[in-house]
């Protein structure tokens, strides 16, 4: 940390890098805020309080949008433009397109958030906006496209650097999904609702060929671009190996347009789309793991490191939970695993050991490396990242658990028979079955969302001494001016 | 797995690129295993899309083999095709292990008349292990898993108190074809002092009694006179009359004002005062083709007995 490289400042656009870093964490603690309060919800259901604006079912979209979008969002903008432009020695072509881009998107959530909370939703799940913000996501998403080609186009090195195929891959595919589960009719210009253009077992699976990607080109390829930038950085040693990137990268992108109907296994589907979905989500296992065995093979070498650096503390739990979240996704993805499986908290614990173990820790890691740089200075408190770090990792032990605890024993539940063939229990047995899981979730996230403060705290702190530090210099450096 | 790691001071490769100062990359092999467990992953996929419908082929898709279902028909008609998840569903309901167990019992009871199911204990352990789960399922979001029901809602099943009727023909037609419970509301009918004497006179009718005898004495003269009317429905002795679903005022059973959680005397009658004033409107759905007529036969044998009925 201490070694931190000086910047020419003029070089390079970090006003921008800085303000979607800032973002990011702001939207984390309001959405991870958020979840912890729906999670009390589904615990304790009188903290519904009868008012339908905090009700789960318009809370859960929001915490969902500004952990997604806000937090994910806000971070991959961050880095990306920041790992864009050292990667290729280019600043991005205009500074008020960045701009652009950072308040329409940021502007985009919280019209969301709160379109969510009076009541309006397409009910389509991680695609909640009705049509008139989808329009303003698009117009930022195409800029933001723009931006980051043209940067690469820029670019003074030869070759373009692996990270960058996987922020290029994920805005790429995010624009096509975007774009193509929205197409909507709206009812008319000046009201808010619409109807989708495609119906029945076709719009489910639209919907889910969206819902499937956006897990994998938005948390998962684009985290690998932030994972192969920031990993080698903070380790100092190279990329393990070139070319399983390579290989893992169009394996990655190939498979994972293909698998998003195992999210509607055992329904009006046709039985071939459950099938290829299935098999897909096999094979897509192990080009997963290449990023985790690219991740993993790079820091190997630096283990000693670990004792010393919390950030690679997050860095190796992130790329832990990443290789388990996507060996149990796969198997998830199994007709018969799923039978059980689907509609249960199963689901619920399985996104969040990816969503808060891979995605969030090795945010947190990058931030944690990237902030420092961007301020020319150095983090407030190595051991506030480290109370962080148990913090979260606690936090994500006792969550996925209860959800494994309440998913299995729900779907356990809902399929046990008694003597005489009949179904053993009710639908709201497994219901009280579930309170005290659903009470330990909530705990687990109150653990990581304290860690998520703690954090916060700690970048306010670094950030403010940085500029006050940046003030007294160039008063300093004025008063030996006037006094030559 | 570590040989293959030729990192660090043992001679590592890199491809020669160099970005923002420092990054590089080893140009080490793609780990055998790697490699080995991906094709193995393709072969899982070759096998599974052999054996269940997997391609799209023009207007079809390729059916897959060795895998066929069969099963019988509407028609009665046996009947083999390739496999797929409405075949499987078919097959598993005509002789999957559960299936024909619940199936040997349901005919029995589908033969037998409700007297011959409940004196045969057999048969009526079945009815309450299916019918529980059907009442939690179905019933219960209204009148509570346990049929306790909610005071001034739901009716409490559990009671031997029944508004409709609860011999087992009667319990069999309230489900069949629901009900729609109705009282009128008397707002602005009466003022306060002929309100206050009606409810006076229903609370005297299960024996609670209030001092002012010449009030219970007024309530009386306009529940049993054309004025109220009351004893229409609920009869001159307030005993309620089942064809109209009207309470049994005379019972200690209070399904609407909630008067045994009143304290004082002054409360039990604001509590009867309010249901004169406001009425009774609540209804219970026809469940007659929502489900199966053995689970309705289920379901009334299940309710008749919770109440220990008629």
């Amino acid at each position: 940390m201490a070694g931190a490289v000086p910047v020419v400042h003029q070089e390079y656009n970090y006003d921008i890098v800085k303000k979607f870093a800032i973002a990011a964490i702001v939207w984390a603690v309001a959405g991870m805020g958020v979840g912890v309060y729906i999670a009390s919800e589904l615990a304790w259901p009188f903290l519904n309080f009868d008012l339908e604006y905090i009700t789960f079912g318009r809370l859960r979209p929001v915490h969902t949008s500004a952990v997604i979008f806000g937090f994910g969002g806000n971070a991959l903008f961050a880095t990306s433009y920041y790992v864009v432009q050292r990667t290729c020695q280019a600043r991005l072509p205009s500074d008020a397109a960045a701009n652009f881009t950072f308040w329409g998107w940021n502007i985009a959530i919280a019209l969301g958030g709160i379109s969510y909370m009076l009541g309006y939703s397409q009910g389509r799940e991680y695609a909640e906006p009705e049509w008139p913000i989808d329009l303003l996501i698009t117009v930022v998403w195409v800029t933001y496209f723009w931006l980051y080609a043209e940067t690469l186009r820029r670019r003074s090195q030869p070759h373009i650097y692996v990270a960058n195929w996987f922020y290029m891959g994920f805005i790429l595919a995010t624009a096509l999904l975007h774009i193509f589960n929205n197409l909507t009719m709206p009812v008319s210009l000046t009201g808010m609702k619409s109807y989708s253009l495609f119906s029945g077992a076709q719009d489910a699976m639209t919907q889910w060929w969206y819902g499937h990607n956006a897990v994998g080109f938005f948390l998962t390829a684009a985290f690998l671009g932030m994972m192969y930038y920031f990993v080698p950085k903070q380790a100092g040693r190279p990329i393990y190996s070139y070319r399983l990137s390579i290989v893992h990268f169009w394996a990655l992108v190939f498979l994972y347009m293909w698998v998003g109907t195992h999210h509607l296994h055992w329904t009006a589907i046709p039985d071939w789309t459950s099938t290829l979905a299935a098999t897909f989500s096999i094979v897509l296992l192990m080009p997963s793991w290449g990023g985790m065995i690219n991740g993993v093979m790079t820091l190997s070498g630096a283990w000693d490191k670990l004792r010393s650096d919390p950030i690679m503390l997050f860095m190796i739990t992130a790329l832990s939970f990443y290789g388990m979240s996507t060996f149990e996704g796969p198997m998830m993805a199994l007709k018969s695993v799923n039978a059980l499986s689907h509609y249960t908290d199963w689901t619920v614990g399985h996104v969040h050991s990816g969503a808060l173990g891979w995605v969030a820790l090795i945010s947190f890691a990058s931030l944690y490396h990237m902030i420092p740089r961007l301020w020319n200075t150095t983090l407030y408190s190595l051991r506030l990242v480290y109370v962080h770090f148990f913090l979260a990792t606690i936090g994500i032990v006792l969550y996925i658990v209860a959800m494994w605890v309440s998913g299995i024993g729900q779907g356990l539940m809902l399929r046990a028979f008694d003597d005489y063939g009949n179904l053993a229990y009710t639908f709201v047995e497994s219901v009280v079955f579930m309170h005290w899981p659903l009470v330990t979730r909530a705990l687990g996230g109150a653990f990581f969302l304290t860690g998520m403060l703690i954090m916060a705290f700690n970048i306010y702190k670094t950030v403010s001494l940085a500029r006050r530090a940046e003030a007294k210099a160039s008063a300093a450096e004025a008063a030996g001016l006037a006094q030559a | 797995m570590s040989n293959a790691d030729n990192q660090g001071r043992k001679g590592a490769e890199t491809t020669g690129h160099v970005w923002d100062g420092d990054l590089q990359e080893y140009n080490n092999p793609v780990p055998m295993w790697w490699t080995w467990a991906f094709y193995g992953t393709i072969i899982f996929a070759l096998v599974y899309w052999l054996l269940y419908p997997a391609w799209p082929v023009g207007k079809g898709f390729t059916t897959g083999t060795f895998n066929d279902i069969t099963f019988v028909n509407k028609k009665g008609e046996e009947v083999t095709t390739h496999w797929n998840t409405r075949a499987l569903f078919l097959k598993d309901q005509q002789t999957g292990e559960q299936a024909v167990k619940q199936r040997e019992y349901l005919d029995k009871i589908s033969q037998s008349s409700y007297q011959e199911i409940m004196q045969d204990p057999d048969k009526m352990a079945f009815v309450n292990s299916m019918a529980k789960v059907l009442f939690a399922d179905n019933c219960g979001p209204c009148h509570g898993k346990g049929a306790n029901g909610v005071v001034g809602l739901y009716p409490n099943l559990r009671d031997d108190d029944w508004l409709w009727g609860g011999t087992i023909e009667e319990v069999e037609r309230t489900i069949k074809h629901g009900r729609n419970g109705y009282m009128p509301s008397f707002a602005g009918v009466f003022p306060k002092e002929k309100l206050e004497s009606v409810a006076a006179y229903v609370l005297s009718l299960s024996g609670i009694v209030g001092e002012d005898k010449a009030k219970i004495e007024e309530g009386k003269h306009i529940f049993q006179g054309e004025e109220g009317g009351c004893y229409y429905c609920h009869t001159d002795k307030g005993t309620g009359l089942k064809s109209q679903g009207a309470a049994n005022l005379a019972d200690k059973v209070w399904t609407i004002a909630n008067v045994p959680a009143a304290a004082t005397y002054e409360e039990k009658l604001a509590a009867v005062e309010k249901v004169i004033v406001e009425g009774v409107n609540r209804e219970m759905p026809a469940w007659q083709g929502r489900l199966p007529e053995e689970q309705l036969k289920l379901l009334t044998v299940y309710i008749h007995q919770l109440g220990g009925g008629k």
